[in-house]
């Protein structure tokens, strides 16, 4: 027998990147090869992951020429939206039955803008107990996420808006609330967390008394405002993002904040300092230190 | 308060009208920002204590002339008003005894005739007629100087059609930076079939160096009102949202304001104006992020979703916000249609070009003398507004550059000064107008530095979606931290170049397909800096820290030792009574030295 002859065609089952690489590999030896998956589209898990270990190779960038090849192909026929039924036969001479899943689509048709899906008011429908894992909230917190929560009730997409609300309140967005809030609003955490962490006006970890934030604008990037920050950072001892470990102030970099005409600018707590030289930063910071310095005597007292 | 008809709008007149001396402090957040308020505290403090009759005290917004302020204007009964500039407690005590008082006018205090002329005297304001000449938070000023007479015309007198064909004949384009013109896009909006029709008024002013649209919103809020009436007249529209970015507290406050004080003179909401029409206006605060002033992620920022672009067709003005068609314009854009309205679209088309009409209102700031907002007719020259609008460059520097159009936009060198400004003449030069940031650079700026800031921004506010935009921002942001750093190689300015035809022709948005203007634009005009940068290691504006080295002039050195204690890590060291040196071991290159040296003795090489 000779085992090199190519004969026949395969069915590789499971259209992952593993799938992919199979098929790819069998029909660049030259056999016809049909790639079945049961998903409406092929590609698998890995289109969801952002980086592969141990590379750390952006996901998409590793399989998207695959996929295009696959699709190209001469010799894969990609059939996808379909099941295995039945196997019948031996090595060689294989006989498969595949359910094929209605589409309801006109594939001819389709370009695939996306906007059907984005407009079916049937989704995110829970397959699990939804209040399973939720964490315990603190009774003043809940009294303000059910005040905010009942506050965005009835408007249409309120979910940034309640964000700003608890950032407003907290000067953070606490994980637990995210959760609660995920829950009351049935929105999936993956798309709270994602509008959470898009926004630079949000925080996930805790912040400062006062923020200061240092325009790094294109005029003030001009008028030295580089500079401005990394003395900031020497003087508080921390990094652009973070918070003095007296919780007094937190250093944020931000994009403009359109004073454009003081260049270089810097807030502090919402007050705005136009014109800053790195000589005059400590007597900025000296007064809010001052400041939270009377208010703890006043309270002691 | 009563709804208001249109006739009523004749009868309301600002308090200036009684005849008295009115105080005007300038209170934007530039002012605020520069001192205003002790300023207002202190006038108040000397009308409590001297009690004269006939002192009306007042604040509106930005005057226009930042890097004056803090600012007021004293107006006296029937004299003509008088701008005081870099005001200080002293000058208040001044001013206040002899001029409002007294009525002698302190010509010290007073902006200089020169700067007077040479800022104001080329402008020709439109959208900003008002500014600094009424209390925004008070609806009747706005009314008496003509507010809501155009939004009164469109309604009782107009078919949306009319409506649509004057704003088409006066050639208002998109002042948020495409360009787009505004009736073409109502009319594309009026004639898509749908129950419910929106519009947006883009206030999601992104590009830094730009702040027109908060000036516009704190000082004229009504301004964007009455466009956004006339214009939901015209489309149809029933229902209008502002979005306005979080950047911007002090604007939120005064749209608030002015919404809350339409809607209780019958201006806004059911039957406006006793016309049967309704419209409403709801104010939607971003939460920063740049990629949100692009139409399809606002709307979708809007919407309560992550705020990523997406394909078009079908455009905003088919399928917009909850899918229904939606016409989406910028605050100036707005601003500018009750004027037009009033006075009639010819009137509008004879300022400015042959393709880009009326007036554009640019933020001249960085390097020059005069900073601030100024509003000029179109095709007036870049030459006019640096050197007699800005007054020049500070400290008599030589020009090297001006940056328009934002992130999107690009360096346009001083050999095209004379250029006539206008949407096509700009976008020939690799630069784009934008939303109007016009950032004047000196000699003292680097380029490659200025293209890497841009990439720095760009590559943070990528959304992500398009990896051509994602990876190429950060690919030529590393290219360009490279060059900054002294580890270029030659062929890396080819690269840039090739990269940056990648990320223009593969991405979504507009973000990306602009993204790579100021490299391009910067290796176009100011490829001897790149290649000073990667040939000889040297960056010839003296901003690139690794290629630059500080050191005391020791024949200007007059040892006052400021710098040395101003170093924060000690390098300045020196005999006592002689010239200090800094020890380039130690020196991590701040350049606090040469902020603080008064004899211009500390030099970077």
């Amino acid at each position: 027998m000779n085992d090199t002859k190519t004969v026949g065609s395969v069915l590789v089952i499971g259209g992952g990147i593993g799938g992919m690489q199979s098929a790819l590999d069998l029909a660049d030896s030259g056999f016809k090869v049909y790639l079945l998956d049961s998903a409406p589209a092929i590609g698998g898990t890995m289109a969801s992951l952002d980086k592969t270990f141990p590379t750390n190779d952006c996901a998409m960038c590793v399989m998207s020429p695959k996929l295009v090849e696959c699709g190209r192909h001469l010799n894969i026929e990609i059939i996808t939206w379909a099941d295995v039924e039945s196997v019948r036969g031996e090595p060689g001479h294989f006989s498969v039955k595949l359910v094929h899943h209605p589409r309801y689509i006109d594939v001819a048709k389709c370009t695939g803008c996306g906007l059907c899906v984005a407009n079916c008011p049937v989704r995110n429908i829970p397959h699990f107990d939804r209040d399973a894992g939720l964490p315990e909230l603190k009774e003043e917190d809940s009294k303000r996420i059910t005040g905010i929560l009942g506050r965005r009730k009835g408007q249409r997409g309120p979910l940034v808006s309640v964000l700003q609300d608890i950032n407003d309140e907290y000067h953070y967005l606490p994980e637990d609330l995210l959760r609660h809030v995920a829950h009351h609003l049935e929105i999936p955490l993956s798309e709270v967390f994602s509008l959470a962490t898009f926004y630079n006006a949000f925080s996930l970890t805790p912040r400062g008394k006062y923020t200061i934030q240092v325009c790094l604008g294109t005029a003030c990037h001009v008028k030295g405002a580089p500079r401005i920050l990394d003395a900031l950072e020497r003087e508080l001892g921390i990094r652009a993002g973070q918070t003095t470990g007296d919780r007094l102030f937190s250093l944020e970099a931000v994009r403009c904040l359109g004073c454009c005409g003081l260049a270089p600018v810097v807030t502090v707590g919402g007050d705005v300092f136009g014109e800053v030289t790195q000589a005059g930063i400590p007597a900025i910071l000296a007064e809010y230190r001052k400041a939270v310095e009377v208010e703890n005597v006043e309270i002691k007292a | 308060m009563s709804k208001l008809k249109p006739e009523d709008l004749e009868r309301i007149a600002g308090p200036s009208a009684g005849g008295i001396t009115k105080i005007t402090v300038h209170m934007g957040t530039c002012g605020i920002a520069a001192g205003a308020e002790k300023i207002k505290d202190l006038l108040l403090a000397h009308i409590s204590e001297k009690e004269p009759a006939d002192v009306v005290l007042s604040t509106s917004g930005c005057a226009g002339l930042c890097s004056r302020e803090p600012m007021m204007t004293v107006e006296r009964r029937g004299e003509a008003p008088v701008r005081y500039v870099d005001l200080t407690g002293d000058k208040i005590r001044k001013i206040f005894d002899t001029h409002v008082l007294g009525g002698n006018v302190v010509e010290e205090c007073v902006l200089p005739e020169v700067a007077e002329i040479g800022f104001f005297g080329k402008q020709q304001p439109i959208v900003l007629k008002n500014r600094g000449l009424i209390d925004p938070g008070n609806i009747d000023e706005y009314i008496a100087r003509n507010g809501y007479r155009g939004m009164a015309k469109a309604l009782t007198t107009m078919k949306p059609e009319d409506i649509i064909g004057e704003i088409k004949d006066s050639g208002l384009r998109g002042r948020g930076g495409a360009g787009f013109p505004t009736g073409k896009k109502w009319e594309l909006c009026r004639k898509t079939h749908s129950d419910i029709r929106y519009i947006i008024c883009n206030g999601d002013e992104g590009d830094p160096g730009a702040y027109m649209d908060r000036s516009i919103i704190e000082s004229d809020p009504h301004a964007v009102v009455e466009g956004m009436v006339i214009g939901a007249k015209a489309i149809g529209a029933s229902h209008g949202y502002v979005y306005l970015r979080s950047e911007y507290p002090l604007a939120l406050r005064q749209l608030e304001q002015a919404t809350e004080d339409a809607r209780e003179y019958g201006l806004l909401g059911d039957d406006i104006l006793g016309t049967g029409f309704n419209f409403d206006i709801s104010i939607h605060r971003g939460a920063g992020a740049f990629v949100c002033g692009e139409e399809t992620s606002l709307i979708a920022s809007l919407e309560g979703r992550p705020p990523e672009p997406k394909i078009r067709p079908p455009f905003p003005v088919e399928s917009g916000v909850w899918g229904k068609p939606t016409a989406i314009n910028n605050v100036e854009t707005w601003a500018s249609v009750p004027q037009i309205i009033l006075n009639g679209a010819a009137w509008y088309s004879d300022i400015g070009t042959e393709t880009s009409k009326g007036t554009k209102v640019f933020s001249v700031v960085g390097n020059v003398k005069n900073t601030g907002l100024v509003e000029v007719p179109m095709g007036i020259t870049l030459r006019e507004i640096v050197f007699d609008i800005g007054g020049g460059i500070q400290n008599d520097k030589a020009f090297k550059a001006v940056q328009t159009g934002g992130p999107s936009g690009g360096c346009i060198p001083e050999s095209l000064l004379d250029l006539p400004i206008d949407y096509e003449k700009l976008s020939e030069v690799g630069s784009i107008m934008g939303s109007g940031g016009m950032i004047v650079m000196d000699e003292n700026t680097c380029m490659v530095d200025v293209a890497r800031y841009f990439l720095d921004f760009l590559r943070g506010e990528s959304c992500g979606k398009c990896s051509s935009c994602r990876e190429g921002t950060e690919v030529m942001y590393e290219i360009l931290t490279a060059i900054c750093e002294g580890r270029g190689k030659p062929e890396d300015i080819d690269l840039l170049i090739e990269i940056a035809g990648a990320v223009k022709a593969a991405s979504l948005c507009g973000l990306g397909g602009t993204a790579p203007n100021p490299v391009l634009s910067t290796i176009r005009y100011f490829r001897d800096e790149y290649e000073a940068h990667i040939s000889a290691g040297r960056c010839p504006a003296g901003v690139c820290k690794s290629l630059i080295n500080y050191r005391i002039d020791e024949e200007k050195c007059k040892a006052c030792m400021l710098c040395v204690t101003t170093c924060s890590v000690s390098a300045i060291r020196g005999e006592a009574k002689q010239p200090q040196r800094i020890d380039p071991e130690v020196c991590m290159k701040c350049g606090a030295c040469s902020e603080v040296c008064k004899f211009d003795a500390v030099i970077v090489e």
